[in-house]
């Protein structure tokens, strides 16, 4: 642990644009420090959020990926969330094999309210990936 | 391509954490010559003329705006571009201020990262393709299902403006539910009172001629999609002319044959021709097939010789099937009654004198089975009245919501008995009160204060027994307290909880339209777009949506008018977004899977090309098809595949 101490993991954040995307510039309203360790793709619907995203993350290089999306029912695609989850579960299947640690890959609900729960999950993720040090790039990787 | 990236330090919210100087020379490192500019206030008057000049003289064909959050300003940008003769789609905003300037705490970290961050964009941007908004020509007419109140203002608010509104209504009569009320609660109004102006007003007023009233019809296919339905209706023959007849009801008393009445809850007898109650509006008698002696092949056309007009009885009558092209649909088939069967320690239809709110309403109604007089089976008037509320409501074996009007109704019930019969002893049996509102406040305290009313409230609804005990009924409970007791009561009163329309179900599969939990049609956002269906043309108003009272159903069915005026405009094409899905045929694979993930129903299978088809109208370009799609075949405009990726390996680079 002590050896990650000044590793400064590269993390892609997934956001939906109507919730977490609005709870991240919530946090930015409020002026909230976070890590800055964090690049946020935009996209329209968690449900657009392609496994292949996620593995092509870890495959250039990134540390960690975290997607976050519009609580269960306030979904502004009234359900993309849902799939979203579903192809998380079944993503994490899939990253053990290819030896990325499933804490690597986190999945939460974040409303345009909750500036304060981002900052919270950004910062958790930054720590546990700073904790596990950086990708081992695996050798079979698709 | 030329790019330009144009930098708001915004005043110095971002300039303060951002070196503007490095960022640039990072930029230059990976696209040298890159055309960068930074700007004091890009949002303001004076900011957006020096980037539209800019990028005239530039000749830039891609931006990169590095600013605020696009959730603020990317749509201000998109027609900055658009003035510069740019297509809007060519542009990739970077949110520095609200993502990294205000959130980072050093700056050398913050300027890194927004370097990294304008990079990715500028990669991004290489790859977005000048979007065209498509423009469809629209129908702005209406069709409205259920001619209840809520059906009845639509129609009046479509109507008024100039459109055609085609009204379909199951049954022979309008007016829906409190048509048949002698008196409303909170001020006592009677029922055909108020809404006769209303009903005249369908049927004679100024835009009469705008609104195609079909009674005794339903809508059996509908095709097509927002802006452009097709829609057909299947009309029974009524075999009475609405248009010739006048009314007299001469016909009404030669007909030989009876049956139960249904329009007044079987309380009572009709003829094989009949109106469904006095005062009924269209004001023509329809005729039951089953039962005329002539339709049946008999010998009788005694109601065709009493009437005084030509032709209007036509035995000659039949079905009809009529196609109406629309633009919008708006479902207020209103609700039904919980049966209150399920809860057989109440006797209801097992004992006598016991009766759903219903039948009490025809009860007091004037042109009811009794006259208006309040009877018991007996012919007697009751002594004592028990009303009871929350009917499988507010109840998990049964309706786990509150109906909301119950006891607003029996308050009405206090009142109304009071006046017809005082003394009557009247005893209320509740789980929970409900009186919500500026107005309703004053039947509640009436019945509070009225020394004849008494208050009984229980935990559960299985804490009471009704049992006949020879012309009474008795009433045995447990109140909340746990205290028990008894009361007889001549007559009970059930308040049952409000459901969905039977025919709901039906018609929630005619129009692919999805219902809730409890079967209700379900709204698009329950506080925002409660008038919204989560198909997109198709709205809702009134107690099809949820149980609610008159003035909310009246409201909902101008919030329903509102979305048809102001999103189908008369002259105005409609405008597609062109942030949407779109099948590449050539590499579908007619698995279907998008079909499922779509929560729109926008995509379609063509069983001839074995092919998924997006409608572009219903799409809202959430992606989730295009991630959902097995063969990549479906490209989701402006996030494609190889523009996030893009984003991603710059990202990371």
């Amino acid at each position: 642990m002590t050896d990650n101490n000044n590793f400064e993991p590269k993390i892609i954040g997934f956001l939906c644009n109507w919730c977490s995307y609005a709870g991240a510039d919530k946090a930015g309203t409020a002026q909230t420090p976070y890590p800055p360790n964090v690049n946020v793709i935009r996209v329209m619907c968690s449900g657009r959020i392609d496994p292949q995203f996620v593995l092509k993350s870890f495959e250039q290089g990134a540390d960690g990926v975290i997607i976050l999306a519009c609580h269960p029912g306030d979904c502004h695609y009234k359900e993309g969330n849902f799939l979203a989850v579903q192809r998380y579960r079944l993503l994490l299947r899939m990253l053990e094999p290819f030896g990325i640690e499933k804490e690597r890959c986190r999945f939460d609900f974040v409303s345009a309210g909750e500036g304060d729960k981002f900052v919270r999950l950004i910062t958790e993720m930054v720590d546990t990936v700073r904790a596990l040090g950086p990708m081992k790039i695996p050798a079979q990787f698709p | 391509m030329k790019t330009g990236v144009y930098f708001c330090k915004c005043g110095t919210n971002i300039s303060d954490k951002i070196d503007a100087e490095k960022v640039r020379d990072s930029l230059a490192k990976k696209y040298p010559g890159i055309h960068f500019k930074t700007v004091d206030f890009i949002c303001s008057e004076e900011g957006q003329g020096a980037v539209e000049k800019d990028l005239a003289e530039n000749n830039i064909e891609r931006v990169v705006i590095s600013a605020c959050t696009p959730r603020e300003h990317e749509n201000t940008f998109m027609r900055m571009l658009s003035r510069a003769g740019l297509n809007p789609y060519l542009m990739q905003m970077v949110n520095v201020r609200e993502q990294i300037a205000w959130v980072t705490e050093e700056k050398d970290r913050a300027t890194e990262k927004a370097g990294r961050s304008i990079r990715s964009a500028v990669n991004r941007v290489q790859l977005h393709e000048p979007l065209q908004k498509k423009e469809i020509d629209i129908c702005p007419d209406a069709l409205v299902i259920g001619a209840g109140p809520a059906g009845l203002k639509t129609a009046l608010t479509i109507a008024g403006s100039g459109r055609k509104v085609i009204l379909v209504e199951k049954s022979p009569v309008i007016g829906g539910m409190p048509v048949r009320y002698e008196e409303l609660f909170p001020d006592m109004e009677c029922g055909p009172c108020m809404l006769e102006p209303l009903m005249a007003e369908i049927l004679h007023g100024q835009y009469a001629q705008n609104i195609e009233l079909l009674t005794m019809a339903e809508v059996t296919e509908v095709i097509g999609s927002y802006g452009n339905f097709v829609a057909s209706i299947k009309q029974k023959p009524r075999f009475a002319d609405m248009h010739t007849c006048i009314g007299c009801a001469e016909c009404i008393e030669p007909c030989p044959v009876s049956t139960k009445n249904p329009f007044n809850c079987n309380l009572n007898e009709r003829k094989a021709i009949s109106f469904p109650f006095a005062g009924a509006l269209p004001n023509a008698p329809f005729i039951d097939e089953k039962l005329c002696v002539t339709l049946q092949g008999g010998q009788c056309k005694k109601c065709q010789e009493a009437c005084p007009v030509e032709n209007a009885i036509m035995f000659d009558d039949s079905e009809k099937v009529y196609e109406r092209t629309i633009g919008a649909i708006i479902i207020a088939i209103g609700s039904d009654l919980y049966d209150c069967r399920k809860l057989p320690n109440l006797g209801y239809g097992k004992l006598g004198n016991i009766y759903t709110s219903k039948e009490f309403e025809r009860f007091m109604a004037s042109n009811g089975p009794t006259d208006g007089q309040i009877r018991t089976a007996a012919g007697t008037a009751p002594s004592s009245i028990a009303i009871v509320h929350c009917v499988g409501s507010l109840d998990a074996n049964h309706k786990e919501y509150c109906s909301g009007i119950c006891c607003q109704y029996a308050f009405k019930f206090n009142h109304m008995i009071e006046k017809e019969i005082p003394g009557t002893r009247v005893y209320h049996f509740y789980k929970e009160l409900v009186v919500p509102g500026k107005d309703e406040f004053s039947l509640y305290h009436h019945a509070r204060s009225n020394p004849n009313a008494t208050f009984i409230r229980y935990a559960d609804i299985q804490d009471l027994s009704v049992s006949g005990e020879g012309k009474s009924n008795v009433i045995q409970y447990k109140d909340i307290s746990g205290k028990c007791g008894s009361v007889n009561a001549d007559m009970l009163i059930l308040c049952p909880a409000v459901i969905p329309a039977e025919e709901s179900g039906k018609l929630g599969k005619v129009l692919e339209t999805a219902r809730d939990q409890f079967g209700f049609f379900q709204e698009l956002h329950g506080r925002l777009d409660s008038a919204q269906s989560k198909i997109k043309g198709i709205y809702l108003a009134g107690t099809c949506q949820s149980p609610m009272d008159i003035q909310k159903a009246m409201n909902q069915g101008m919030a329903a008018a509102g979305y048809i005026l102001s999103g189908l405009v008369v002259g105005r094409k409609l405008e597609i977004q062109p942030v949407n899905a779109v099948v590449n045929s050539e590499r579908c694979s007619g698995c279907r899977v998008c079909i499922g993930a779509c929560p729109y129903k926008a995509i379609s299978f063509d069983t001839e090309k074995e092919k998924a088809i997006v409608n572009d109208v219903l799409c809202q370009g959430c992606g989730t098809c295009v991630a959902a799609c097995p063969s990549a075949a479906i490209k989701g405009n402006h996030f494609t595949n190889e523009e996030i990726l893009a984003e991603i390996a710059e990202v990371l680079r």
